[in-house]
């Protein structure tokens, strides 16, 4: 008998040979250890191969596949909705800047850009927020997910919707907290983020604008120097929320390919309540609230900012919360084990030490450290 | 029990489970996997239920056929029971969420159609099922899967090794 080929050897491992051939090839394998050996072989890709597909399980929900998978095709009628929610959201923005620059011009008179306050940039230049982190590399990829699972979109809840259409949602609630909540836009002022928020109002969706707006803020509350070294690093893509118990845990993807690692521990308290079909109803009885800002990319984006007064938070909201944005903090300590690099520090706003690892020098980390404490302190600026 | 509550209990899992590990997006998958059960319902008869209903997802999943709401809004509503039903996966680290990383990009790298008979016969599919499934001659199964194997492995060992000597360039 000859030796066996590969595809005969698995046919045979699979059992999909009939009993006769088997027989023949378990006679064959018995006697010629060239053979035996591929079978071993063959033993260990299936195997190995198995481990490895398994790996796959963990795919988290909402994520926008890549390349290797056929494109979606966007429903014309998502494009026209886009499209009306943009000229409205576009025009009610000019109306409140507007009617802001009369009512608080005064309070931020030393502001170095004299941009107006405008408190119903809050929660629109939030909403850019999660749409901006997820989105930066593939806009059309992300709109054609919008396309096809528009009609699960409330259920999915996962940041992905046009930040257009949020911006329209914020734009309602904060239109009644302007009027009912005067220490809301007091406090926008104070923060002196209105540039910033302004910014991302206005980048739309886009991704490619986004980083101005962390930038106009930083520049009133940190140092250019930090600045400097984080405008090298354009793109910062959550690929994954591991669980674990007392900390929230991010992974990022980097240029390069890279993932690092943001761990920030969490209070572990019954602050939410997970009812799976409470969730459809709660949805479907609110829409609009189930694809406001409190997405879970919302959360990972802005865990110092949580929207804890509103209603809608409470399905999704991050577990930190914190008053006031947070500048970037030094940091206190680096290292290194098993070839993984771990910077930690104290996070300024929520006193608790964060540690963002990675493979990677210290001083890359370091980088990237600054590019998340924008996307924070941006994002905690545009919901305190 | 009806006949679409019937498949959809049996198949529904493996379906979602290969239309994720294909599509990377456990939403979407669901999703995949509502419509080939839709189809499933307009079929007089299907004669060999596992093979047809994983060639239709497969094929959807090129096509993106249009959706029938009324039907998907039951069968979302029993993925809901069938969620609550289901074991939590044990918690991830991590590590194991870089695996999954390093195994997408893997099974990315491979020829459309290894992949899916690899993806089929992890989901218990046999050989005649596969071949009924991607339109292969029974015979070429076997030399489609253990290319695929191969290559899924070889590829994956090459991503590690390539992670490695960046952890010892971090490293020094």
């Amino acid at each position: 008998m000859q030796h066996l080929d590969e595809g005969t050897i698995h046919s045979w491992l699979d059992g999909a040979l009939d009993s006769e051939e088997a027989a023949r090839v378990a006679v064959h394998v018995g006697e010629c250890p060239e053979c035996a050996a591929a079978v071993a072989e063959a033993r260990g890709f299936i195997a190995a191969s198995s481990r490895i597909l398994t790996a796959l399980d963990n795919a988290p929900r909402g994520v926008i596949p890549t390349a290797a998978v056929p494109k979606k095709r966007i429903d014309p009628f998502v494009w026209r909705v886009a499209a009306t929610v943009m000229v409205v959201a576009a025009g009610t923005l000019v109306v409140f800047q507007n009617r802001g620059s009369d009512e608080t011009s005064n309070s931020i008179a030393d502001s170095a850009l004299q941009i107006p306050a405008l408190s119903v940039d809050e929660g629109a230049a939030a909403a850019t927020a999660p749409a901006t982190t997820t989105l930066p590399a593939t806009p059309p990829a992300a709109n054609a997910r919008v396309g096809v699972g528009s009609e699960a979109a409330p259920k999915k809840n996962d940041g992905r919707l046009p930040a257009l259409a949020l911006s329209k949602q914020s734009k309602v609630e904060d239109n009644s907290r302007d009027d009912n909540a005067p220490e809301g836009r007091a406090r926008t002022v104070e923060a002196g983020g209105t540039a910033g928020q302004r910014a991302a109002v206005t980048s739309g969706y886009t991704g490619a604008a986004a980083p101005t707006a962390p930038e106009v803020t930083q520049s009133l509350a940190a140092s250019a120097v930090a600045m400097d070294l984080a405008r090298e690093t354009e793109r910062l893509k959550v690929v994954g929320t591991p669980r674990r118990i007392g900390a929230k845990v991010t992974l990022y993807e980097v240029a390069g390919g890279d993932t690092v690692t943001l761990t920030e521990p969490t209070m572990t308290s019954l602050d939410h309540v997970v009812t799976t079909g409470a969730n459809v109803a709660a949805k479907a009885a609110r829409p609009e609230r189930a694809i406001a800002p409190q997405s879970v990319t919302a959360g990972r984006a802005a865990t110092a900012a949580a929207p804890e007064s509103q209603p809608g938070a409470v399905l999704s909201s991050p577990r930190v919360s914190a008053p006031t944005p947070a500048p970037p903090a030094p940091v206190s300590q680096v290292e290194v084990a098993n070839g993984v690099t771990t910077i930690s520090w104290t996070d300024a706003t929520t006193r608790t030490v964060l540690k963002l690892s990675g493979r990677m020098p210290a001083a890359r980390l370091q980088q990237i450290k600054i590019l998340i404490e924008r996307e924070r302190a941006a994002a905690a600026k545009k919901n305190p | 029990m009806t006949d679409v509550e019937r498949l959809f209990r049996t198949y529904n899992a493996a379906l979602v489970r290969y239309l994720t590990r294909r599509l990377g997006d456990r939403d979407w998958a669901e999703e995949v996997a509502q419509e080939t059960f839709v189809r499933a319902l307009r079929q007089t008869s299907i004669e060999n239920e596992r093979a047809w209903l994983f060639a239709v997802a497969t094929n959807l999943v090129r096509d993106e056929a249009r959706k029938d709401m009324r039907r998907r809004k039951h069968l979302a509503l029993l993925a809901e029971q069938e969620r609550d039903e289901m074991v939590e996966p044990e918690e991830t680290t991590i590590e194991r969420a870089q695996e999954a990383a390093m195994a997408r990009k893997a099974i990315d790298a491979l020829a459309e159609r290894d992949r899916l008979a690899l993806l089929m016969r992890e989901e218990g599919l046999d050989y005649n099922e596969i071949a009924e499934a991607l339109q292969l001659s029974p015979g070429s199964v076997g030399t489609t899967l253990s290319r695929a194997r191969r290559r899924l492995v070889e590829s994956y060992e090459a991503l590690q090794k390539s992670r490695e000597e960046r952890e010892k360039n971090a490293a020094s």
